[in-house]
């Protein structure tokens, strides 16, 4: 297990109700991760509609996860 | 009739207007400028128009011919007088015949604006006093422009605009010193803003002050484009329009304010919404494009558009008290809106600002970012930049630089299918719904339950399929019928309504505009 930094943007921080949290997690992935937190949260976004970032960088979702890791969950917005 | 000529005798609307005549129009605006007895607190007695005909004939006809191009209206014309005038003549005439009355004022608007800008005309005025002189055409305070009759008459020296005059019509020189001042900006710099074009898609939440802080800056030439009517739930955060412009097309309420700002700038009021037609020739008339809509739709359509006319561009977007603002510049490794969400996101999913809510100084916020980003990239300040996508959090003041790159597998739009007319149009236009069930059409609203709390009248469509449901198969769209999808702007209308058409239901259309579009 690691603990990972999450951040929730716009209708996924609605969904979760709060904009962050400290998780630990067995995820090896990215994706993984996302999975696991939407058995959590009503998440209503699959994730192909999703960006994830690690450490302020755009990452691929097969994106292995380190200790301390901040990662970012990105909704499309539209907005205007 | 020639679309502009010169006339050495008195005007005579009447006849002008017969010739506009057509049967396809369903009405005609016309402009009459008129002498005035004074200009500059001085009384004029009569005055003399001359132009520099073969150059003017030219500029006049050009003006005219975009006219009709851009809003699409029957016939328009413009005569403008020559010789010696006396106080009251007609000096200039433009009427527009169009199909409807929004385009028709909005086409004789941009046409009598552009002729006194751009068309090279001058006047002498006689005063009452005996004294007497040249005066230029109306933008020559604007020094930063070119005038391609500079050479060919003596301007009124500088001292003259800046003379505070009494009465109203005191000419008013707009100040840049505040940012002439930044050693980055400097005359230089205002130089540059001078002589840049910026295309606004969308004068909403993000583009009121985008068009505000553009037009203040002095950039030249700035392209405002929506389709929409000012609505009065837009007031709280377009604070740009007033209650009195409700029900006004928004491209022509944010020129004329936009004009009260600052003369210097050209404003290019397009009451149309981008549409794969009309993005190219769009997008190939200005320097860079401000991105400001509110939803994915016109999003990615202005996407494509920059990337093929290698043209740079500011993206923005709102969600509650959240944004996003993405800068594209045609440059290597720079990525497009397209590298970022590669399955491009259909509107109704995430919600837009009418769906969702939002606070006003939201979008203001971001839609400073994007002025200040679009400033940045006239004047080429911080050129080194690297490409990132950047999240505002208003209610903690958080942000956060998500560093991006080029997708290499991205198309960047560029594999998009070229402008064709669908088989069936996806898109009917109604002016009642009861007209829409006379032509054999089932209604569907597909708004949320507490949208149609807010406007009673029409919540008597019997069938209620909330968008949230059909995305989240909490209820099926029926398989069997002909079905007119209804919302409140038709945005997320056409977006499942093209969904249904990719899957093969063929007797399934939209309503243009929405229930909005019913209003007018």
């Amino acid at each position: 297990m690691i603990d990972v930094h999450v951040q929730y943007f716009a209708v996924l921080r609605e969904r979760a109700g709060l904009s962050q949290e400290t998780v630990a997690t067995a995820a090896a992935t990215a994706a993984d991760l996302y999975e696991e937190l939407a058995t959590r949260h009503p998440f209503n976004l699959p994730r192909s509609m999703l960006r994830v970032a690690v450490n302020d960088e755009f990452a691929d979702w097969s994106r292995r996860l380190g200790a301390g890791d901040r990662i970012v969950f990105i909704p499309p917005v539209a907005g205007g | 009739m020639r679309a502009f000529t010169f006339s050495s005798a008195p005007l005579d609307p009447e006849r002008h207007r017969t010739e506009l005549a057509d049967p396809g129009s369903g009405g005609y605006a016309s402009f009459e400028g008129w002498v005035r007895d004074h200009n500059e607190g001085r009384r004029v007695e009569r005055l003399e128009y001359e132009a520099f005909e073969a150059l003017a004939i030219k500029e006049g006809e050009r003006i005219v011919a975009d006219a009709v191009a851009r809003f699409g209206v029957s016939r328009a014309a413009c005569v403008h007088r020559v010789g010696s005038l006396d106080v009251g003549d007609l000096a200039v005439w433009v009427g527009v015949s169009s199909a409807h009355r929004g385009e028709a004022f909005a086409a004789c608007r941009y046409i009598i604006d552009e002729v006194k800008h751009r068309v090279p005309i001058w006047k002498k005025e006689h005063y009452t006093d005996g004294d007497s002189g040249w005066v230029n055409c109306e933008r020559c305070a604007a020094a930063a422009h070119d005038h391609d009759h500079d050479r060919a008459h003596a301007h009124v020296p500088e001292a003259d605009h800046a003379r505070p005059a009494a009465g109203s019509g005191r000419a008013f020189q707009h100040d840049y010193s505040r940012q002439i001042a930044l050693p980055e900006v400097g005359a230089t710099g205002q130089a540059k803003l001078a002589a840049a074009s910026a295309l606004v898609v969308g004068a909403g939440g993000l583009g009121v002050p985008v068009l505000q802080y553009l037009a203040a800056a002095g950039v030249g030439r700035i392209g405002i484009l929506d389709g929409d009517h000012v609505e009065a739930s837009n007031l709280h955060r377009q604070p740009l329009y007033g209650a009195a412009d409700v029900g006004r097309a928004k491209a022509e309420a944010a020129a004329e304010r936009l004009t009260t700002l600052n003369r210097d700038v050209v404003l290019d009021a397009m009451a149309t919404h981008a549409t794969r037609e009309n993005v190219d020739a769009l997008v190939a008339g200005y320097d860079l494009v401000v991105e400001c809509t509110d939803n994915f739709r016109a999003k990615f359509l202005v996407n494509d558009a920059v990337v093929r006319a290698g043209k740079p561009a500011v993206f923005a977007s709102v969600h509650q008290y959240e944004g996003q603002l993405q800068v594209y510049r045609p440059e290597p490794g720079w990525p497009c809106l397209r590298c970022l969400w590669p399955s491009a996101p259909r509107d109704g999913l995430v919600g837009n600002c009418a769906e969702a809510g939002v606070l006003g100084p939201v979008p203001a916020t971001l839609g400073a970012m994007q002025a200040m980003q679009a400033l940045q990239l006239i004047l080429g300040l911080r050129a080194d930049s690297s490409p990132a996508l950047v999240l505002v959090d208003l209610l903690t003041l958080e942000t956060r630089r998500v560093a991006a790159r080029r997708d290499p597998d991205c198309s960047h739009g560029l594999d998009a299918p070229a402008a064709a007319p669908a088989a069936t149009p996806v898109e009917l236009e109604f002016v009642t719904l009861t007209a829409a069930v006379e032509a054999g059409l089932e209604l569907v609203d597909i708004r949320e339950a507490w949208e149609r709390g807010f406007d009673p009248p029409q919540s008597s469509i019997p069938l209620h399929l909330p968008l949230s449901d059909l995305v989240n198969g909490r209820v099926q769209f029926p398989a069997q019928g002909r079905y007119l999808v209804i919302c409140a702007h038709g945005v997320r209308s056409l977006s499942l309504t093209e969904h249904l058409r990719s899957l093969g239901q063929s007797e399934v259309y939209s309503l243009r505009g929405g229930l909005a579009a019913l209003r007018r």
